[in-house]
């Protein structure tokens, strides 16, 4: 059973004649332990299509399907605690807490979701280990380099055990050797521990490491390009 | 709870201590409001406490008392009362103030004052603790020949320890002192040890016998009260409700709380106005607090999405933001408390002239002692700062918490959008105002203007609602304007009005703020303004007499001291005299309210006075035909307090039972706000027995010195009789004096407030140049020098400055008639004129924009610090 649905989802943006069709029907499966990237010019609908899966926003038609759960059923709190338990994000921009130390941004997901101290700090050290950032472990975003900005927003992501981690062009703000050492965390990730994750991208690069790539066009899929397993097992 | 403890300290601490200066600002800002809530508490209880204090102890264990329904009364009536010892023990007291020292003659200056009672002391032993009276240096019970002695003695006085200690007296030892018209050497009889009447007024108290108390006071034959302690306990209201049936006409019952209940619904609106100034300052803190939020919530939209997006819910961002409102208040009200403390004795230094002259006698606030900061002060202000902070961050908090998760993705919008004119807050406000006007209509309740700041406070927020109209307009306008007075800054000025156009929807707050205190300024201003006009043409017009002259002992809020006779004949002799209209006034009570009756000549009342008539318009007839008539002039607090008007008949308390009067005249008089009834001295000697005169008001003929006259004058009767005579010049400089002083707190509590908004105005400025670094690094790029940007941030001052003063004295000049003719009439009884203080105006807006120019150097110069490169490098 695919643990993603998308079923002819359409969105628009503004009401009445003025209102902007980000996506016109989009439909698509992703199975558990996948690693998609969605690829497609600025403006096509990409971002939106990752807001809709992350329930951060809700479609104006269709449905969307998180392991068997529409989430166009769920309330604003459900919607909350999906995002705490399900989903990993990772943004463009980073989005790390300034104000929060490497460790702290890292331990936040557990924290909100109430998690015990000693497993919560346990599972911190093991993935800051595993991003390489031990020694930055104490710094404040600031004092990071965008590359280790990006790979202490991939441990945040990860570190609740989500079902899905979903990341908005996480190279877009990087050069192309930190763009590289993120896209290729993500793989080992998805290779490592099984975890779905969705890709939206406009590298060309990045989209090899990925098992499958939609390509979209004017809110909707033009294609999908099965990619078959070179670089995402490297 | 552990999460949002954690993140609590992790998300909101951390933030604070990122922005030290614009959480100082705040904290700053929160605690002078509450300081200043706090001090006027302190300097109110104070006030009040000390008179308590005073009366507590000096009625010891009193349970009621018998007084005389028009004052002192004849000691003879006792002798028809000798039932009275069923109810209890009885002891007759006489009550007076004394003065240490004595001066030369002619001379203003005035001695330390005394609470003197006279009793008779073996029988009073009963009613008041002097358990350690102590009457010789070896510190021994007191035995019978030792009280006989001081029983023996006219000119015995037991002093306390701590005034004795003061001034070097010993036991054995003379004091001079002046009682009643004359100055004598008292022997120091005896020491009351800290305890019971003694703790009254500082140790300022002195217990004689009451023989010799009737002596030195001239009122051999009167008493003051009689003090009864009743026998067991409980039957306090019977025992009232049986004297009173029995008693005379002449006399009442009372109980010794009574007093101190009259004083306090006496001083009550006068503390509420205090208090409600006072308010003003934390309104204006409380302002901060939305804005600080506001900033908070704006600056870090972005980080709330992403806490959204990674499953923090909306209570926990709303619980965050209040928690941060409640930490910041929290802490103001903590340092607040502590500036309250601080500031109580400023404020009851500022407000004792006022008490003094208005509302409790000279020895009474001249010992105030400050009210300790207690639990009461401390829970009032938690109880008030917390619930209006958190109403206050409730808006932003609530903004924050409804900040969608996408934005963390799509990256919110840094800069708030550009603000259009709105016809709907232009509405908003009109409907406050009208409202405004609607509420000042109401009477009072329960002799407070309650609607009448409620209509002020509609007033100020429809002025809060005019801020963003008219920040678009002065943007618009401004920028242009500036550039084309100043060529030199026309680059500036006009970037800085689009800048601030473009963050109108940031700033308003902090204006909105800026306009209230300065709208509170204004209105104070025009208030006081216009009563300083009308007080200094009342006196233009109605001190007429060239010189004055009274007993030194008179105090303007008791009636003590009274002109001899003698003195009155000398001064009558004097060849260059052509008048004198001796005037005699007492405390009598009208209502439950204590009020003044007096009594002077109504022939020379309208052959030489003048005083300004309210109503009716034959007020002068009106006074001719009261003379020798069983009528009386009231003044304007009386006919608005007790809502009488010519025509109508009062019943006025006379030795011989109420008696009724006829009202002829309404005059205006600003020297006292209690209200007072006159009558012909013809009719007061008819009713009281033969006047007392306690002041004289002396007419000149055409062509005399006033102050040669003075001088001869004071040097004839002003030593041996204790007379002070002033000349008509002195005297109207000495109720300007008064005046000023007066409302030198209302000033100082409006200084306060305007720091807070300036508080609020640096620290939004430097939010908005935190959020605007691009922008000014952009600039930086395109060649604006770092003077040019520094100038352009402090026009942006400038520019909030100009609206604010402008909104000020628009809502301000709506308030001051709200003040002016509702609250003054209300609270105090006495109409003002209406005076515009055009060059007041002038001034203070040219300060205005100063000040803010000023405010605007700090965030200036930070903003001329941001490096372009190294912004653009970060970026």
């Amino acid at each position: 059973m695919p643990i993603l649905n998308v079923e002819k989802v359409e969105k628009i943006y503004g009401g009445g004649r003025g209102g902007v069709q980000a996506l016109r029907g989009v439909s698509f499966e992703v199975e558990a332990g996948d690693f998609v990237s969605v690829m497609g010019p600025s403006g096509c609908g990409k971002s939106s299509l990752l807001h809709l899966i992350g329930g951060m926003d809700r479609p104006t038609r269709g449905r969307v399907l998180l392991g068997g759960v529409r989430l166009d059923k769920l309330s604003e709190e459900e919607l909350t605690a999906l995002r705490r338990k399900k989903i990993g994000f990772v943004f463009q921009s980073f989005n790390l807490l300034p104000t929060l130390t490497v460790r702290e941004n890292v331990a936040l997901p557990l924290m909100l979701a109430g998690e015990g101290e000693p497993r919560a700090r346990e599972r911190t050290q093991a993935l800051l280990e595993r991003v390489g950032l031990q020694a930055r472990a104490e710094h404040f975003p600031a004092e990071l380099s965008g590359g280790e900005m990006q790979r202490t927003a991939v441990a945040r992501a990860v570190v609740g055990s989500p079902e899905v981690v979903l990341a908005d062009e996480p190279t877009g703000n990087l050069d192309s050797e930190n763009g590289g050492q993120v896209i290729k965390l993500l793989s080992d990730l998805n290779n490592e521990l099984g975890i779905t994750i969705i890709l939206a991208t406009h590298s060309e690069e990045a989209a090899l490491h990925t098992r499958r790539t939609i390509r979209m066009r004017d809110g909707l899929i033009e294609r999908i390009i099965e990619h078959e397993g070179v670089l995402q097992t490297l | 709870m552990k999460a949002y403890s954690r993140l609590f300290k992790q998300f909101i601490l951390r933030g604070l201590a990122r922005e030290r200066a614009r959480s100082g600002i705040t904290v700053l800002g929160i605690s002078l409001g509450v300081g200043v809530l706090i001090a006027i508490r302190l300097a109110n209880l104070s006030a009040l406490e000390s008179f308590r204090a005073a009366t507590a102890s000096v009625a010891g264990e009193t349970s009621i008392q018998i007084t005389g329904a028009a004052g002192r009364f004849d000691e003879r009536l006792l002798k028809d009362l000798g039932w009275l010892r069923q109810y209890g023990r009885v002891s007759p007291v006489v009550e007076g103030y004394a003065m240490l020292g004595g001066t030369g003659s002619g001379s203003q200056s005035r001695g330390e004052f005394l609470q003197v009672m006279g009793v008779d002391v073996l029988s009073d032993r009963a009613l008041r603790s002097y358990r350690l009276l102590r009457l010789s240096d070896d510190a021994g019970e007191p035995n019978l020949r030792e009280f006989l002695l001081l029983l023996a003695d006219p000119r015995a006085i037991v002093l306390t320890e701590k005034f004795a200690r003061k001034h070097g007296l010993r036991i054995g030892g003379t004091v001079p002192l002046v009682i009643g018209k004359e100055r004598r050497e008292y022997t120091v009889r005896g020491l009351l040890l800290d305890e019971g009447p003694a703790r009254a007024l500082d140790g300022s108290f002195a217990l004689m016998d009451i023989a010799a108390a009737q002596t030195a006071f001239n009122r051999i034959g009167l008493l003051d009260r009689v003090d009864i302690k009743l026998r067991g306990d409980g039957a306090v209201d019977t025992a009232e409700a049986e004297i009173a049936a029995r008693l005379p006409g002449a006399l009442k019952v009372t109980r010794p709380e009574a007093t101190y209940g009259q004083v306090e619904k006496m001083i009550a609106a006068f503390h509420f106005n205090l208090g409600a100034l006072g308010s003003i300052a934390l309104l204006v803190g409380l302002f901060l607090i939305y804005n600080t939020i506001s900033i908070s919530v704006i600056t870090r939209r972005e980080e709330v999405g992403t806490l959204r997006a990674i499953g923090a819910g909306r209570p926990m961002v709303l619980a965050l933001f209040l928690g941060e409102a409640i930490l910041l208040t929290i802490a103001g009200t903590v340092i607040g408390l502590g500036f309250g403390r601080l500031m109580a004795d400023a404020a009851v230094r500022a407000t004792a002239t006022t008490v003094e002259v208005f509302y409790i006698a000279n020895a009474a606030a001249e010992s105030v002692a400050l009210h300790s900061l207690g639990w009461a002060e401390v829970a009032l202000a938690f109880a008030v700062a917390l619930p209006l902070a958190l109403v206050a961050a409730m808006v932003p908090a609530l903004e924050a918490s409804r900040v969608r998760p996408v934005e963390a993705m799509r990256g919110a919008e840094k800069i708030a959008k550009g603000f259009r004119p709105s016809v709907r807050l232009l509405i908003i406000s009109g409907a406050l105002i009208a409202a405004g006007c609607v509420l000042s209509l109401p009477d009072a309740v329960g002799g407070l203007p309650i609607f009448a700041y409620l209509a002020a406070l509609s007033l100020m927020f429809g002025g809060a609602f005019l801020v963003p109209n008219a920040l678009w307009l002065a943007c618009l306008a401004g920028g242009g304007f500036i550039g084309r007075i100043l060529p030199g800054l026309n680059v500036e000025a006009r970037l800085a009005g689009a800048n601030l156009r473009g963050a109108i929807s940031r700033v308003s707050i902090s204006v909105a703020a800026l306009a209230v205190s300065l709208s509170m300024m204004v209105s104070i201003s025009i208030m006081i303004g216009s009563f300083r006009e009308t007080v200094s043409y009342w006196v233009d017009q109605t001190l007429k007499a060239d010189i004055y002259a009274r007993p030194l002992m008179r105090a303007a809020a008791s009636d003590e001291g009274e002109v001899d006779p003698e003195a009155l004949a000398r001064i009558k002799a004097e060849p260059e005299v052509s008048a004198v209209d001796a005037f005699t006034s007492r405390q009598v009570e009208y209502q439950g309210y204590p009020i003044s009756l007096g009594a002077g000549d109504f022939q020379v009342l309208l052959e030489y006075g003048s005083l300004l008539y309210k109503s009716p318009g034959d007020a002068r007839e009106m006074i001719r035909a009261a003379i020798d008539r069983d009528m009386v002039v009231v003044s304007e607090s009386f006919s608005l307090r007790f809502r009488k008007r010519p025509g109508d008949v009062i019943d006025l308390p006379t030795p011989a039972g109420g008696k009724p009067f006829g009202i002829a005249a309404v005059y205006y008089d600003y020297s006292n706000n209690r209200g007072a009834a006159v009558m012909d001295h013809r009719t007061y000697a008819r009713h009281f027995g033969q006047a007392k005169p306690n002041s004289v008001s002396i007419y000149l003929r055409p062509g005399a010195d006033a102050e040669e006259v003075k001088e001869r004058l004071a040097g004839a009767t002003g030593d041996r009789f204790q007379m002070i005579f002033t000349t008509n010049q002195t005297i109207r400089r000495e109720v300007i004096r008064i005046f000023d002083s007066t409302f030198s707190i209302t000033y100082a509590l409006e200084v306060i407030a305007i720091l807070v908004a300036g508080l609020g105005v640096i620290s939004t400025l430097i939010a908005l140049i935190l959020e605007r670094r691009a922008e000014i690094a952009v600039l930086g790029f395109l060649g604006a020098t770092r003077a040019q940007i520094r100038r352009m941030i402090v026009i942006e001052a400038v520019l909030i400055g100009a609206v604010s003063q402008a909104i000020g004295i628009l809502i301000g000049v709506m308030m001051s008639l709200v003040l002016i003719y509702v609250i003054n009439v209300q609270s105090f009884g006495w109409t003002i004129q209406f005076h515009f203080p055009s060059g007041f105006l002038i001034q203070s807006t040219l300060l205005i924009l100063g000040v803010t120019a000023v405010a605007g150097l700090y965030p200036a110069t930070r903003a001329a610090k941001i490096e372009a490169v190294r912004f653009a490098r970060e970026e």
